[in-house]
């Protein structure tokens, strides 16, 4: 007998726009739009790659003993340097005009079958997407626990099927100046770049984010694609994904040309390896009140058993 | 009319009252429920009295440079006759800011752990200058100490801010341009101070 017992944080049915509402959702929001005017100011939450996929939980990626960090904390604290520095910052700048919709990626360089389409698409050869609950550890010593949707990065590289050349994988995020404002400056090279290992990448747990909570992916949170490492710190998990590129050398990831001193490619949560500046044995869970919310960290973030193979024999003092 | 706007600044009520502002801000968030607050209170509460401390102290620390510069400017004056109990609110704000760290560090070894960056242990040297300052800030402490001395003690605030800017520029994340931001008036001033000191000597001679 099947008992299907749903999840605390499995939203009902009651909570999902019917199609018909959805398909009608131009005209609602203009109706909408004339009445509050400059109130609505973006829709971005109705749009973007998630919709039309069904989001079923991978039952493999449950964290059972621990809160999903609340939606409203998710897409308020974030840290998305091409709209701002500050936490709050993102969510206000990253919907005033910035279109994730529609958006076309690129995967490229020592592959057999090189893309490039529509996101939508994209889900749509991949075969849907899924959602997975993961931890979140930035390299600021704070963390969440996200339900993401999307679909395993492996199944993208069986698609474009890569040549025996190819080491690593570069991904690029966007670039738009007119619409993000600290790409405007020029302390940081823009556009943000990111890397990882080929088997870094091929690793099941390497997730495309399109989604959270089973909703498109929010812009402040790297709409409409991203990606999700959730064994290294956050800065890792590059937002807002144009091009990836198969290639033979390690590309040098954007905070580590900024400061190769505190910021390394693998960047591994490691609680025995300190930042220069502070301690990265234990962090501050986001949503966890006043005075108890900091716990250990876990090596690498709790999913050695997943992942620890893959740096055997690596020392990660020098290789952080 | 001008003479009575300025007036407002004698009153010791109405400085108390400035002074307090930033401190009662910090309801502001918690009653409007700010995700940003929710998120994580007490690093937005160690950040926020941080900043405001040395926002303040570089504005105490200018009012001398000022009234150099500017002698006929009556604010600045009134102002300057309550230089002391300024000082004292920024070590008051400073009191937040550690005890919002300890909460926000919360495990002791850690804290203990941190003493050996850069970043903590400048922010500790700062503390201490600024806990002597302000336990010598009373009538009683100026007789007792005498006032030549006592200045010569209080120039310790020039460390102190040498110290909040290392401070403060280790916290940032990326580049100092924040902290630059804060101190420049405070540096313009003081080049523009010394640079009036030496005109008037360089005259003196003849």
């Amino acid at each position: 007998m099947l008992i299907n017992i749903k999840n605390n944080w499995e939203l009902p049915e009651s909570m999902v726009t019917s199609e018909s509402v959805y398909r009608s959702r131009r005209t609602f929001l203009k109706s909408l739009g004339y009445g509050l005017g400059g109130i609505v100011f973006s829709p971005s939450y109705l749009n973007g790659a998630n919709i039309g996929f069904s989001t079923e939980l991978n039952p493999l990626y449950v964290l059972k003993e621990l809160d999903l960090t609340p939606y409203n904390l998710i897409t308020s604290y974030n840290n998305f340097f091409e709209f701002s520095t500050d936490k709050e910052g993102p969510k206000k700048l990253a919907n005033k005009g910035w279109n994730s919709e529609p958006w076309m990626i690129e995967v490229r360089g020592l592959v057999r079958n090189p893309i490039k389409m529509d996101v939508n698409d994209l889900i749509k050869k991949i075969g849907g997407i899924e959602q997975r609950v993961y931890r979140m550890r930035c390299v600021e010593a704070w963390s969440m626990v996200i339900p993401w949707n999307g679909f395993p990065l492996s199944k993208l590289i069986k698609l474009v099927d890569p040549t025996a050349d190819a080491k690593f994988v570069k991904f690029t995020s966007f670039i738009d100046p007119g619409q993000a404002p600290r790409q405007r400056r020029r302390n940081i090279h823009w556009p943000y770049v990111e890397g990882l290992t080929l088997s870094e990448a091929a690793n099941e747990l390497t997730f495309m984010g399109t989604g959270l909570y089973g909703r498109a992916m929010p812009n402040q949170n790297g709409a409409p694609i991203r990606l999700v490492v959730p064994w290294k710190y956050g800065f890792k998990s590059i937002k807002s994904i144009v091009k990836i590129d198969f290639v033979s050398k390690a590309p040098i990831n954007t905070w580590q040309a900024l400061q190769p001193r505190e910021y390394g490619f693998f960047a591994n949560v490691n609680p025995n390896v300190s930042h220069p500046r502070w301690s990265q044995a234990t962090e501050r869970i986001i949503g966890g009140g006043f005075f108890e919310s900091r716990k250990e960290t876990l090596m690498f973030n709790g999913y050695e058993k997943e992942v620890g193979h893959l740096y055997y024999g690596v020392d990660l003092r020098k290789f952080y | 009319m001008k003479g009575q706007l300025v007036n407002i600044f004698r009153f010791k009520l109405f400085i108390y009252t400035m002074l307090a502002l930033p401190g009662l801000y910090m309801f502001y968030p918690i009653l409007s429920h700010n995700p940003i607050f929710l998120a994580d209170p007490a690093k937005y509460l160690l950040e926020y009295f941080g900043k405001t401390a040395t926002l303040l102290f570089i504005f105490v620390l200018s009012l001398s440079p000022m009234r150099v510069i500017m002698p006929n400017f009556k604010i600045i004056a009134s102002i300057s006759r309550y230089r002391r109990m300024f000082g004292v609110s920024v070590f008051v704000y400073i009191v937040f800011h550690l005890i919002f760290y300890l909460i926000y560090e919360g495990i002791f070894s850690q804290i203990v752990e941190n003493l050996k960056t850069p970043f903590i242990l400048s922010g500790v040297f700062a503390f201490f200058i600024l806990f002597i300052l302000a336990s010598t800030s009373t009538d009683w402490a100026v007789k007792q100490i005498g006032y030549s001395r006592w200045k010569c003690i209080h120039r310790l605030a020039y460390l102190a801010a040498l110290l909040i800017f290392y401070h403060q520029a280790l916290q940032e994340k990326n580049g100092i341009v924040q902290t630059i931001y804060f101190f420049a008036p405070l540096a313009i001033l003081e080049f523009l101070r010394v640079g009036k000191y030496v005109l008037k000597k360089s005259f003196n001679k003849y």
